[in-house]
């Protein structure tokens, strides 16, 4: 490991983080046999920061924000790459060695971890594992609720041992990707042009919105969004949405293709900005949406509605996995980071763009009450919500659209899934995509 | 192509039609020009709001998603490493074919090949290798090769083009005067060929500067400028990339006029020189 | 201008009899000498070309599930994408782009190169004109791309431009997000491409032979037909290689000019890539390939470039 070169590009002023690690690897394998590896201070303390840990994901979570916090609270230096979702799996797979940390989400993860790239990580090292909301270790968020359809990610959480890449039907020791950021998304619309309340999924293919329409253009997802649509109408019943037969593959695809041949659609959106920019410049009045996208369409000071639907939502959720070649020190900072992760800061400030983090009670305390009373518990904000960059994101008395966490993750109709049938799918929305 | 001296309906016919080529090349140049100065709560479309220069500060503080700054680094650091390659081994290459030797024909169908073979299969191919192989992927290494799979065939092509309007006689004389093969191509072939070495150099930067799909799998860590901006698109992006954009042709405007400027002085010179007869 | 390609087999007659035993020395050396210039060249395309390749060939006999991708032999991967309807459309649909794209490149392309081969004088012009049409691309194609969408868009300029004129009423839609949004991406991205050669094989043609021609009183239109267009051949070849394999290769282009409704080989690759399944975009890849060559081996047929250049 020590012979690869790297950190040639921001940090070629640095002193060779290899050359240290050497030297320190040994105090490290000493203090982890001594089994001193639980809170923060620890031998190592020093040394750690010398560490670096590079992390590459998608924009939504790879803040700039997060690796200056790092520095500050940790010491050592997180290295931030953003990519967009299809290149996220690509460098997955292919590049294990170009990262440390992955940023990737639950239902991709399906098909990552088996690739052997990624270790799974113990539970008992994870300061606040007690404390991870229940949707990603028993798949219930509360004790009577119902698990949602699709690839839910308590289901691709843990695997069944230290070297195995088998996902286990219940929780284990061993646990592929911390939850980090996740969320419900439903139709965003445009108020002004609208015109009429919505609300079911099936107002997206009402013919009043013609050429004004979009969906997700990630196959896997927005095939759920289309089967959404579907299921409000009527046409299609499925077993289970994330995981779809051929037959009912082919009736979902064979609607979109007349919805796309009656130019229903305008475009369909991969990345979260043309998303935003297709709302804000009107060529889109209705589509699949993320509650921040909303929120960035309307700081530009354009209505735009985050609107929950009576068949509920589509959820997704990511999380953060360690690279399998990752040992000693940095592995033990890697669980520094993850612990520090949910330890709060972080959360408060993912909440407060409008995503959810899996540990609330550490989040919370770093919120203020209204921003906690606005954000998590659907009251009418007490004085003006502020973005992480300190604007006005709401004025005093503003409700965020969906209400509570529990009114919408609770309301979850499925999740982002890959599907057994994914070859088939693929192809047929190809055809899809041709018609 | 009249008479010299007065210019045809031809040529004002013409020239309006480049003209308007000019112009829709320049669409999204200006679209951008003008959507740099959005106001501080614009967004990438329109309408306006407000007029300001608060993009153009903005991109020299950190962003909330990506790094311009090392991104941009990279990208300009690869476009000139794959800019000399380009130019070196085209031009060596080039001077082989200029000989018949066995392969050649296969060397340059290779060539051609290597501009066919669509970017996705490269950069697949390129990262699938290095990941059996074991290699760690790098913008300077796995990317550097992609890059120049595209480079070459178009350096290779101008300078197939360069040397048949090359008149053989120059090097002859050199030689008859004693030159060494090297010198005559260090003081003879070269000189003369050196504006159009320019515009192979030029190629290999542009084309690797904004190369996407090439990079997409073998940039490694860490991102080319394109991969970069791709990737800030996965969260709220600003004008701030508008305001990227219109530096960037500012930029180019003043290099190109550098360039040029230089290149009429050397012009000059040389007409002086060999107007005195030395 | 009608030398062809090895030009230096004329200089070896007499020479002064000092250089000889120089001479004996570098003859060997000779003999190898073009073989050591190759080198490089062929070293870059074996490594970075001929064996990522070969992999991909290797791997679209894999197999794969929706977990994970099985080293195997099987033609599944090729029976699935030449067996179905969807390949063969979207096929047909890529052809029809760069068929599209490379008649409007071409025309632009000709009449562009012609005006800078005949009508601009100076090379410095010439120079000049040409750096003026390349910085537009120092800008990255991704911002350039996001662009659009102000330019083209409802509400975009183009549309306002109109509106303000009195042209139209409403906002044309079929300027974003259509066939015609990525056709016309094309042509801007790619008919410098045409240019360049184009001007390169104007540039060659001695303008005594249009003189000669004039003289002969043929009409501008005949000199066009009869004396450029030919000589401009290998210079449309080149060009048009360029253009048709961009187009075939292309994704990115089309994905976002036509917000995701328009399907074209690359972006089919693309969606197998997304979701991992390489073998499936490994077997897309090669037949994708082997039709690209099968275009080009035609187009070499009907002009020999290496035999023009």
């Amino acid at each position: 490991m020590s012979e690869r070169t790297r950190d040639t590009g921001r940090h070629m002023g640095g002193i060779s983080r290899r050359g240290l690690l050497k030297g320190t690897a040994a105090v490290a394998g000493v203090a982890a046999g001594s089994g001193a590896i639980t809170g923060f201070p620890t031998i190592w303390a020093q040394n750690i920061k010398n560490v670096t840990l590079r992390q590459f994901g998608t924009g939504v979570s790879n803040l700039n924000a997060v690796a200056d916090k790092v520095k500050e609270d940790l010491g050592f230096t997180l290295q931030m790459t953003a990519l967009d979702s299809d290149a996220v799996a690509q460098r997955a797979v292919t590049q294990p060695k170009s990262y440390d940390i992955a940023d990737i989400e639950y239902w991709i993860g399906k098909k990552i971890f088996p690739a052997g790239v990624l270790q799974p990580m113990d539970v008992g090292k994870i300061k606040y594992y007690d404390k991870i909301i229940p949707i990603f270790t028993t798949g219930k968020l509360t004790p009577d609720s119902v698990i949602a359809q699709g690839t839910a990610p308590h289901t691709v959480t843990f695997v069944e041992g230290k070297d195995s890449t088998k996902f286990a039907k219940a929780p284990t020791q061993w646990m592929t990707l911390i939850p980090t950021i996740y969320n419900a998304d439903t139709l965003g619309i445009r108020p002004d042009l609208v015109g009429r309340p919505i609300t079911s999924w099936k107002d997206l293919v009402d013919p009043a919105f013609k050429g004004k329409a979009s969906i997700l253009n990630i196959p896997s997802i927005g095939i759920m969004d289309a089967a959404m649509v579907c299921e409000a109408l009527g046409l299609v019943t499925y077993g289970d949405k994330g995981n779809m037969t051929k037959a009912e593959i082919d009736k979902t695809i064979a609607f979109l293709i007349e919805q796309k041949k009656a130019g229903q659609f305008r475009a369909f959106w991969k990345t979260f900005d043309e998303s935003v920019n297709l709302m804000s410049s009107g060529e889109v009045v209705i589509q699949s949406m993320w509650s921040p996208a909303v929120a960035a369409v309307r700081a530009k000071g354009i209505q735009c509605v985050y609107q929950p639907l009576k068949e509920g939502y589509r959820a997704w959720g990511g999380g953060l996995g360690i690279a399998k070649h990752l040992s000693g020190l940095e592995l033990e900072a890697a669980y520094e980071y993850i612990n520090w992760y949910l330890s709060g800061w972080v959360g408060a400030y993912l909440n407060r763009q409008g995503y959810y983090s899996a540990v609330l009670d550490t989040a919370k305390e770093h919120m203020s009450a209204e921003e906690w009373g606005f954000w998590m518990e659907g009251k009418p904000a007490a004085k003006d919500i502020l973005s992480p960059e300190g604007k006005v994101m709401e004025k005093a008395g503003a409700v965020r659209d969906g209400g509570s966490f529990q009114d919408r993750m609770g309301k979850v109709a499925c999740w982002n899934a890959v599907m057994d049938e994914d070859r088939y799918m693929i192809r047929k929305w190809n055809e899809f995509i041709a018609a | 192509m009249r008479d010299t001296g007065r210019r045809g309906l031809s040529f004002y016919l013409l020239a309006a039609f480049f003209g308007l080529f000019v112009l829709f090349l320049y669409g999204p140049t200006v679209t951008i020009t003008i959507l740099s100065f959005q106001g501080p709560e614009g967004g990438l479309t329109f309408p306006m709001r407000g007029w300001s220069t608060h993009w153009f500060h903005n991109l020299f503080q950190q962003q909330a998603v990506g790094d311009f700054g090392g991104s941009f680094q990279r990208s300009l650091l690869l476009g000139l490493i794959v800019m000399a390659l380009t130019v070196l081994i085209a031009l060596t290459a080039g001077f082989a074919f200029r000989r018949r030797f066995r392969g050649s024909g296969a060397l340059f169908y290779l060539t051609v090949a290597s501009l066919i073979v669509p970017s996705v299969l490269v950069s697949l191919g390129i990262g699938l290798l290095f990941q059996i192989l074991g290699l760690e992927p790098n913008w300077w290494s796995s990317a550097l090769g992609a890059h120049l799979t595209w480079t070459l065939p178009f350096g290779l092509l101008i300078v197939f083009a360069i040397f048949n309007r090359f008149n053989p006689a120059y090097e002859e004389a050199a030689r008859d005067l004693g030159a060494t093969p090297w010198q005559t191509v260090w003081h003879v072939v070269l000189p003369i060929i050196l504006p159009s070495i320019i515009g192979v150099a030029l190629f290999g930067f542009t084309l690797s500067y904004d190369e996407f799909a090439r990079t997409l799998m073998t940039a490694g860590s860490f991102n080319t400028l394109p991969l970069e901006i791709y990737g800030m698109t996965t969260n709220v992006t600003t004008p701030v990339l508008y305001a990227l954009g219109t530096l960037t042709t500012i930029f180019s405007f003043l290099v190109i006029g550098l360039c040029l400027a230089g290149f009429i002085a050397v012009q000059r010179r040389r007409a002086r020189r060999v107007a005195s007869g030395v | 201008m009608t030398v062809s390609a090895p030009p230096t087999a004329s200089g070896t007659g007499a020479r002064p009899a000092r250089a000889a035993s120089r001479d004996r020395r570098a003859w060997s050396l000779r003999g190898w000498l073009p073989y050591l210039q190759a080198l490089p060249l062929a070293l870059v395309l074996l490594v970075f070309l001929v064996v990522p390749i070969a992999t991909i060939a290797v791997v679209s006999f894999w197999d794969y599930d929706s977990i994970r991708i099985i080293p195997d032999f099987v033609l599944t991967n090729y029976e699935w994408l030449l067996t179905s309807a969807v390949t063969w459309q979207i096929y047909l649909n890529t052809l029809k782009f760069a068929a599209l794209a490379w008649v409007f490149t071409f025309a632009i392309g000709f009449t562009v190169a012609w005006f800078l081969a005949f009508h601009v004088r100076s090379v410095t012009w010439q120079m000049v004109l040409f750096l003026v049409c390349t910085i537009p691309f120092w800008t990255s194609n991704i911002i350039r791309m996001i662009s659009w969408v102000p330019f083209l868009g409802r509400n975009g300029i183009l549309n306002s431009a109109l509106i303000g004129a009195g042209v139209i009423d409403q906002p044309l839609e079929f300027l974003l997000f259509s066939d015609f949004a990525v056709v016309l991406a094309y042509v801007h991205l790619y008919t410098l491409f045409m240019v360049v050669p184009i001007f390169n094989s104007m540039a060659r043609i001695d303008r005594s032979l249009i003189e000669a021609a004039r003289d002969a009183g043929a009409t501008g239109w005949q000199i066009l037909w009869n004396v450029v267009l030919p000589l401009s051949k290998p210079g449309i070849a080149i060009g048009s290689i360029f253009v048709v394999t961009l187009v075939m290769g292309d994704f990115i282009t089309v994905r976002l000019m036509s917000g995701g409704q328009s399907a074209s080989i690359g972006t089919m690759i693309a969606n197998d890539i997304a979701l991992l399944q390489y073998p499936a975009a490994a077997a897309n890849a090669v037949v994708l390939l082997l039709v690209v060559l099968l275009m080009v081996a035609t187009m070499l047929r009907l002009i020999d470039i290496r035999k023009e250049l």
